[in-house]
């Protein structure tokens, strides 16, 4: 029997061989693998984003809100209490690091091209932490977390960690989709809410055309506070109660480049359905950007406490 | 083939007074060399002493060695570092009359 016969037998092949391979079994990916991250061999294309600068390299060109995100780091989740955690697939993760400067942001974009359209996942192990304090300078209460032996006031130092995208195509038509999982408000109290934008992000070209002039620290993603709306219930993740314990978290995000549309984001045992969630594009058309298809985690401190989010491993899948 | 890693620690900035780089995590390396381009300094007598500085933890520092790599005005200064352990960052004391020195800092570092 062949698989033209039984066309069910492909898909029971390719879901014994991913079931039977330990760094793809805990994955779900679309038909195309485009891109399997595991960080024990680099950072894999995972780089640090930074603004457009002028024809003369002068980096002082750049966005003040976009010249610092941050370079990404390979690490084996060392912690001052128990020395090396590691990460979940071999040693290694890649880390995002902030500043410990109030608002401060870290970026890892990988950039790619769509050769065809329509769905597009990105799925991720990932933990997030605020770095832990030991000059004796913290004290016991932060936020609305006073430490009780269980929940520990670095948990309210975290601010929020985010997935999207840049995409372009179709004559220069550009778009963003954006998750956001905001742990706490700006004010440091835990809120443990997905959110979106419902605006485009704030471009260089934008800057340039003296639309747009944003500070050190603001937010790249959507400045105003007011320009996030929640979607689904808030989902309380398993931070693990201090800043030197890492349990990895499953995160599933579809969505569709034939449609622009969200479909849906799962983060564990919760699974969000974002087919409602809009997609603003910009209004003006972008050259030299023709099939783009890039992928951002980023991390924002809400605190002066610096904030990590650790990657274990990503995968980038398609139906195309 | 060998892993190599470059990091841009600070990107063209301008530095008035003592100052140290974020922490950056090189566990996985055999190792490193750092390349420091002053873009442009100012004041009188602007000079920049710096020290290659290690850390356990990410938390606590202390210097690696006792090599100062003094910077007086724009160029490429470099100098490899070895049996570092987890962290790297470096320690800048800014001496002079009102000093200014722009600087990229690069830490280049390999399995």
């Amino acid at each position: 029997m062949t698989t033209m016969e039984r066309p069910d037998l492909a898909a029971e092949l390719r879901a014994a061989i991913l079931s039977a391979d330990p760094r793809l079994s805990k994955f779900s990916p679309l038909r195309r693998i485009l891109t399997y991250d595991d960080f024990n061999s680099g950072a894999h294309g995972w780089t640090e984003l930074l603004g457009n600068y002028n024809g003369n390299g002068d980096l002082s060109t750049v966005d003040d809100h976009m010249r610092d995100f941050r370079p990404p780091q390979l690490s084996n989740c060392t912690f001052f209490d128990i020395g090396s955690h590691g990460a979940m697939t071999g040693s290694y993760a890649l880390k995002l690091a902030t500043r410990a400067y109030q608002g401060h942001t870290a970026t890892a974009i990988r950039r790619l091209t769509m050769s065809g359209r329509g769905l597009l996942q990105i799925e991720a192990y990932f933990t997030f932490k605020a770095e832990a304090t030991i000059d004796g300078s913290a004290g016991d209460q932060f936020g609305d977390i006073t430490w009780d032996g269980n929940l520990h006031p670095s948990e309210a130092q975290f601010g929020c960690f985010t997935v999207a995208t840049d995409l372009c195509g179709d004559g220069g038509l550009r778009y963003h989709t954006v998750a956001r999982y905001l742990n706490t408000t700006l004010d440091n109290n835990l809120s443990r809410q997905w959110v979106y934008p419902i605006v485009p992000e704030p471009t260089p070209r934008e800057h340039l055309e003296g639309k747009v002039k944003l500070a050190y620290g603001a937010d790249f993603t959507a400045p105003d506070p007011k320009d996030w709306h929640p979607f689904g219930e808030p989902q309380e993740l398993c931070y693990n109660e201090v800043p030197t314990k890492v349990n990895w978290h499953y995160l599933r995000w579809v969505i569709d480049t034939a449609a622009r549309r969200n479909v849906e984001l799962q983060v564990n045992d919760r699974t969000m359905d974002m087919s409602a969630v809009p997609v603003p594009p910009y209004k003006e058309r972008y050259d030299s950007l023709e099939n783009l298809l890039n992928f951002y985690f980023s991390v924002r401190t809400h605190s002066t406490v610096r904030n990590f989010l650790f990657l274990d491993s990503v995968l980038i899948s398609t139906e195309w | 083939m060998r892993q190599v890693q470059t990091a841009v620690l600070e990107r063209d900035t301008t530095f008035v007074s003592d100052f140290a780089t974020e922490p950056y995590e090189v566990a996985w390396a055999g190792e490193a060399r750092w390349f420091v381009h002053t873009l442009a300094a100012s004041g009188d007598d602007t000079e920049v002493r710096l020290v290659t500085q290690i850390s356990p933890d990410g938390l606590t520092w202390c210097d690696l060695d006792g090599h100062e790599h003094v910077v007086t005005g724009p160029g490429l200064v470099t100098w490899p570092v070895g049996q570092f352990g987890q962290w790297l960052r470096l320690r800048g004391t800014v001496a002079g009359q009102s000093p200014s020195t722009t600087m990229r800092i690069y830490l280049t570092v390999k399995s």
